[in-house]
This record gives C-alpha cells, structure tokens and sequence, in this order.
C-alpha cells in the first residue's frame, strides 16, 4: 500500500477545488465594485425585480429614468408638470395638456402631442389596468396640445397620469424594433437608456445626451434587483451597491457606524392601519371602534416595531401631504377605552374580561407575513386590548385580500396600502369607502362620506379637492371605519460619494439627471 | 429499450397526475390572479372591474371546465399565457431554465469537487482525519440551512473579503457563491455516502485478488472498489439533480439569480395557474427523464445489471 500517495492525490484534488474557485474570483472581482470617482457610475439596488422592461406595464422604465410620465409628484408630493408644461379642463369630460417643446426620444424623434397619443395607444391595448384608470374616450393631437376626452367626468386624471404605466414611449421605435426587442429596451425620453437588460436581475443604463432637462452628470448606471434585505444591506457595506433601497430596521446601526455611508429616511405615502368589519355587530357600535382606536399604541409601533422609521398617523394621509390632517394624532389612551366600552354597555366579569348581555367581547384579529411588522402590530394591540378586558385573537393568513373578501367572520386585520399613491386621496377614498371599491372588503359604507366622494369626484380644481379631502378625513376620523398607525418611512442606504440626489416619498424617480458622484 | 418505453408510459401517467393534483391545490387555495392583474401601482379599480375581468379569464366556471380547458390546449402542445406578464408560458420557461441548468451545473460541480475526494480519503483512512473531516462536513452540511449558509458566504467573500460579487449573474464569478451555497449541504452527504458505500467495496475479495495482483492502491481503489461503491451514489445523485433543477428557490433569492425555482415563487403569490402549471410539467419531465437515466447508468456502472426481458438482477 501508499498510502502517502492516495493522501498527496486526495489532498492535490481538494486543493484544486479550492484554488480554481478562489482563482477564478480573484480574477474579475475588482470590476464588480464602481467606486471610482471618475467614472461616474452608480449602482442603485432595488427590491422587485422585474423579467420585462414593458413601461405600460411595471414601474422599473420609470424609476431607472429610462421613461418619463407627462404630470409627476415634486418634492413636496404634489402634482407638477413634467413632459407636460400645464394642463387645464375645458368641461368636466375634456382635458388639454400642453406638451413641452424640445423633448426628444433616445432615437432622436420628437416628443409631440401625436406622439404622446400614439405612447397612450399603446399603454390601453397593453394594460386593462392602465385603460381603466386612465377612461379615456378619444384623443386630439395637434402640434404640442394633446385634448383627451374621457368616458365619465374625471377630474382625477392628472393624478393618474403620474402612474408609471402611463409612461410615454416612442411607438415609432416600437415598431422597428418589434415588441420582444422594445419590451427588453425600451425607448422613453428619460435620461437614461437601456444599455443592457438582464431579465430579473439587472438593467445597465448609459446617459442619453439629447435630454431635454440638460446633460444627465452620470455616464452610466445599474440598476439591480434583490429581494433579500440582508444581502442588500451586504451589497451597500461591501460598495457593491450606491444606493439601496427598502433596508432592513436591524441594519441601520451599522451603516450608520459607517462613514462612507449614510441612511436617508423618508416619509412615504404609504399607511399601517387596522380595518374593522362593518358586517359584525360587535363592531358595528361606533363606541367600541373608538375604544380599539385609543388602545392602538402608534408612538410604541412607531419606536419599538418600526425602531424611529415611522411616523405615528392622524389619518389615512401622511400630515406632510397638503390634504393630510394636521391634527395630532392619537395618542393610546386605557382610562379613555374603558369609559367608552363601560358607556357601551360592557362591565368586567369576575376574570376581568369584558360582557355585555352575557356575551363577552372576543374579537379575530386577522394579520399576514407580507409586511414583517404587522404581525407585530397585531401582537401588541392584542396585549394592549386585554389591559381593557377585550380578548382578541390573532390569525395569520397568507393572502389577505383574498381572506377578507372570501370570510365574512373576521372582526379586525391589519393592513397596509399606498393611500395616496399619486398625491391625490380620490383613489384610496373611491377604493377604500364606496361600495364598489376594491378595497372595500367589509363594505363600509357611510353615508356622509359617500355624498363627499361624490362631490370630489366631480370637482376638478386642485384647492377644491384639497378641502373635499380634508373633510372626508374630519368624518373619517369621527366615525373610524380605519384605525390609522402609522406612516411607515422609506429606508434608503446611500454612499457618501452620491450628490445631488435625495430619495422621495413616492419611490418612483430614483436615477435622475442631477444625480452625482464625487 | 423496453425501459424507455415502459418509462415513457410511466412519465404520462405521472404529468397526468401531477397536472390533476397541482390544478385542484391550487384553486382549493384562496385569491386568484385579478388582483394582481388589475391592481399593478394601486390603479383604481372597482369590484364590478374585478369580476369582469375574473368572468373574463373563466374563473366562475366550474373547475373541472377549467380543467378540461387547460388539458385541451395542452394536447395542442399549448401551455397558455401567463395572467400576469401575458406572455406564453413555454416562452418563460425557455427564458428562465438556462439559468437554472448553469446554477445545477455549478452546484454538481461544487459537489463532485468535495465529495469524490473527501469521500475516498475518508473510506481509505477510516477513523482518521480525512474520515474526522468528512463525518463533520456531513453533520454541518445537513444542519445548516441554506439562506444562512448562503448569507455567510456573502458576508465572508463579498463583505469582509470583497473577493466574490455578492448577486447577480453574467460572470463567472457571480456563480461562484450560489454553487457552493447549492452544493455544499449535499457534498457533505454525498461524501458519507461514498465512504460507506468504498468501504463495503473494499472489503470484497476481488479488491484483495486485485492487491495479490500487485496493482497500486490508488488503481485498486479509484478504478476497481468506486466503480462498485457508486451505485448507491447515482441513486441518490438522480433524486438530487431532479430537485436541484427543481430550481433551488432560497439561492435564487439570495442571490438574484434568474431561474426557475424563484418563478414558480412569484407565480405561486400572484396566482398565476399557468406558469404554475407550467413549471410542475417541466420539472416532472425532468425528475421522470433523469431516473430513466439513472437506471440506465445502473448496467454502465455494474455490467451485471442488464434491462433485457426476464433478465434483470
């Protein structure tokens, strides 16, 4: 026997394996990290991938500053004109927009009304969504005005056409290219154009010289696609990544430890809240809607569940937005619960729980994974409830929206959505509080309120919609159909060498021309 | 080739079944794929939309219509559109497999470079440290679950080391840490398997015979005691392969890599029946084609195994 050789043999293969993968690392692993000043290249890291570039149906053209949509939100979450200068209705059914001079498509061709026209064609035949938010009728072009009729009065189509299906795309492009190729590379007027797409993993973009609002200062950009938080956070500690987006809560103390890094922190338009079933009797008095408001803790949900990245809510609008409530919001109040459920009619039995007419008061709870802090929202206000003697059950189901719609015995759920997505509130009060609303499970339906939406829903100057809201939130508020929690933020990690860019509250305009590398 | 045959008729019964049994567990589930279709950005939408559009795609009709409607199409080698993305399912299946066969490539790769060698060493020094190494490799690697292997690993080489890229395919490099991720946990099995299944070998009096016959050791026993050592390997080997291309759902996460396994994930939460339907044919064809070659390896590897009518061992 030789053993010595067997052991040489086996240990020259194990050394092999090693040395051929680490070799092979060594070899391309310093291009993977831009962080070169002057090359002027950042890698931004996303959460949701996407497998197509198709703009009339996903958010990535927009937000990879490869489209652009005629009205965007500024910074302050209102509307602003971007490829359109104004816009004003004639009638309550005709809109005119005025499309700006000198925008340009990555082709060359000129971004007029026709062309704009022609983008809308598209996005109708391409998305059932996007043809039902938009209801257009007809549409006019001539030269920069585009007049667009809709089948009903709107006076909400500004705000839709913020949407990033709404995205205007050069047709013409389209149909040279054919719709696979146009789908893979699409061609918009933003400042960045497709250099190479890897489905569900990354886009590579370079700057698109002829752009309207001046030179983008980047030359190229990536705009990548990971859906686990923990690797995100790695690729931003590691300069793997530039900017990253949607952080874990746990991992912010340590970039913050980091001095090439920092955390930008910004309110989003996006609201925790727990929904009540308006078809249980239980829940039916409006005294015991109270009472759960005021033992729903926000400041602890806030501090504790969202560790500070959280605002405590006034209302389904984020305060900051100009029809928000400016009211303080709740603060968690037990003495002022229990007064409420005792002049409800409860008392406390012998173990402390709540009855009335020998019933006690036993509430389903209904909460789901998808946001990782509202089981926990759930876990506290069940605590919080049993201080005032209501026993609340918790379950956990894994697709809400089909739970509630499907069951008629829950009482409570936690839930979550973009309530003014598009800085207006018609969608979330249409969608939320009308009988025919999507998001509508336990048909809530309030007369005041309805007779409200109604009226916003034909009133088309922006100060009028903003009072119509106000009020519908003051009604929102006395009769709580809704427990508002909080305002979650939007955690992005960002390198100290980005300038000129900070992340906004709607998530939508993340490469832009501004945006700089020392 | 009776086998084929016989294994061709197996495969049908097989998709068969698995269509009927994947179809009903999926509608029994609650949603479906409206919401995801109609709510895309939180367009506005009404319920009256919703069941327009659920009318539409024909999920009031009974299942077994639906059922039936699906399997007609399939006869015509049609295996639908994706609700959602709205382009046909073959065409996202052709688009995301190429990806997952790199990842398996890669994953057997990882595990073949561990556990051929480790497995040797450890069946010719048993109770020593090759043997030491291997028994703790196996216990690690099937403790370990895979998201933390794989968030360690990216931790380690593309954080602290920043010698590997952390996600993302294209390079060679990119593949490096989901291989490893994918193969590690089954190399450290597959070792033990190999040593038990080489010690048995080695103690057969045709390995004693081939010392007598003065033949090195290494000969002996990487020729003449593997060869008799691998049919239990390949068994297990063919299951394994079968899930790897099965698409390896947590790698593709973590790692941003393109495959199957993280479609049929987004297929599954959105309700898209089709790709679901799709991916469970694929996969099935795939398990079903690798164990007939897994049995047909069996004569390659031990020529005493023969598939002939009425003479099989």
């Amino acid at each position: 026997m030789k053993p010595s050789l067997l052991r040489s043999k086996t240990l020259a293969l194990l050394l092999a394996g090693v040395v051929s993968l680490s070799a092979a690392g060594c070899a391309e692993a310093p291009t993977q990290a831009p962080t070169q000043a002057d090359d002027k290249k950042v890698t931004l890291l996303y959460t949701f991938k996407t497998g197509s570039l198709d703009p009339n149906n996903g958010s990535t053209p927009l937000r990879a500053g490869i489209t652009e949509t005629l009205v965007k939100l500024g910074s302050d979450l209102s509307l602003e004109g971007w490829l359109a200068e104004k816009w004003e209705a004639t009638n309550e059914t005709t809109w005119v927009f005025t499309i700006r001079e000198g925008v340009t498509f990555h082709d060359g061709t000129k971004a007029d009304a026709a062309a704009v026209k022609a983008s809308f064609e598209r996005g109708i035949a391409a998305s059932e969504a996007l043809a039902g938010a938009l209801k257009i009728e007809s549409m006019e072009a001539a030269g920069q005005t585009l007049t667009i009729k809709t089948t009903e009065p709107y006076p909400a189509l500004p705000s839709e056409l913020v949407n990033p299906s709404a995205s205007v795309i050069s047709v013409q492009a389209e149909q040279k290219m054919g719709k696979e190729a146009f789908n893979n590379a699409p061609v918009g007027t933003g400042p960045f154009k497709v250099k190479k797409f890897e489905p569900n993993v990354e886009v590579q973009l370079e700057r698109y010289d002829g752009y309207w609002a001046g030179t983008p200062k980047l030359k190229e950009a990536s705009f990548k696609f990971n859906e686990d938080a923990n690797v995100r956070a790695l690729a931003l500690q590691s300069n793997e990544a530039d900017i990253v987006y949607n952080l874990p809560a746990e991992s912010i103390d340590a970039i913050k430890s980091n001095k090439s890094l920092r955390i930008e922190s910004v309110p989003g338009l996006r609201a925790h809240y727990i929904l009540y079933n308006y078809q249980r009797p239980l829940l039916q008095d409006l005294k015991v809607r109270q009472a759960m408001n005021y033992l729903l803790d926000r400041e602890s949900i806030a501090k504790d569940i969202m560790l500070g990245n959280a605002v405590p809510a006034n209302g389904p609008f984020n305060s900051k937005l100009p029809f928000g409530s400016k009211d303080p919001a709740d603060g968690a109040d037990l003495a002022k619960a229990k007064a409420l459920l005792a002049d409800a009619g409860y008392t406390a039995g012998a173990d402390g729980k709540l009855l009335k007419d020998g019933k006690p008061l036993a509430l389903e709870l209904i909460t789901y994974k998808g946001r990782p802090e509202l089981p926990l929202i759930a876990q506290m206000l069940q605590s919080d409830a049993a201080k005032a003697g209501i026993t609340v059950t918790i379950k956990t189901v894994e697709n809400v929206d089909a739970y509630l719609k499907d069951n008629k015995d829950w009482d409570m759920a936690t839930y979550s959505n973009l309530t003014a997505p598009r800085g207006d509130g018609g969608y979330f009060l249409n969608s939320a509080f009308t009988p025919e609303g999507s998001l509508n499970a336990s048909k809530i339906s309030i007369t005041r309120l309805s007779d409200m939406i109604k009226q916003l829903n034909a009133t088309s100057d922006t100060a009028g919609r903003v009072k119509l809201t106000q009020e519908a939130v003051s009604v929102i508020n006395q009769e709580v159909p809704h427990s508002y929690g909080v305002y979650p933020n939007i955690i992005v990690g960002v390198n100290n060498r980005i300038e000129g860019w900070t992340p906004g509250g709607e998530e939508y305009y993340m490469l832009t021309h501004t945006m700089d590398v020392k | 080739m009776l086998i084929v045959r016989k294994r061709a008729l197996q495969l049908l019964i097989v998709l068969l079944l698995l269509s009927v049994a994947t179809f009903t567990l999926m509608k029994l589930a609650s949603g479906d794929p409206v919401k995801t279709i109609l709510q895309a950005d939180e367009l506005l939408v009404t319920a009256a939309d919703e069941e327009r559009l659920r009318a539409e795609l024909g999920f009031d009709r009974p299942l077994i219509v639906q059922y039936g409607q699906w399997m007609w199409k399939l006869l015509q080698l049609d295996l639908g559109k994706s609700y959602v993305k709205g382009k046909p399912v073959w065409q996202e299946l052709m688009e995301r497999l190429p990806a997952t066969l790199q990842l398996t490539a890669g994953g057997m790769a990882v595990l073949l470079l561990i556990s051929v060698p480790l497995g040797i060493a450890a069946a010719r020094y048993p109770g020593r440290w090759p043997d030491l190494l291997s028994r703790a490799l196996a216990l690690v690697g099937a403790a370990v679950p895979g998201f933390w292997l794989g968030l360690m690993l990216v931790y380690l080489f593309a954080f602290k080391l920043q010698l590997l890229p952390s996600m993302g395919k294209g390079s060679l490099t990119q593949i490096i840490l989901p291989s490893f991720t994918l193969g590690f946990p089954l190399a450290a099995v597959y070792a033990r398997l190999l040593r038990a299944g080489l010690l048995q070998s080695l103690s057969h009096d045709y390995i004693r015979a081939a010392r007598g016959r003065g033949l090195p050791e290494w000969r002996v026993v990487s020729l003449h005691a593997f060869r008799a050592a691998l049919l239990p390997v390949v068994t297990v080997f063919g299951m394994g392969i079968g899930s790897l291309l099965g698409g390896a759902v947590v790698v593709e996460t973590l790692f941003s890599w393109p495959g199957l396994g993280s479609m049929a994930v987004e297929a599954i939460f959105s309700r898209d029946y089709p790709v679901i339907q799709g991916y469970v044919l694929l996969t099935g064809v795939f398990a079903v084609t690798i164990n007939l070659l897994v049995d047909l390896s069996y004569s390659i590897i031990d020529p005493r195994i023969r598939y002939e009518k009425g003479v099989s061992l």
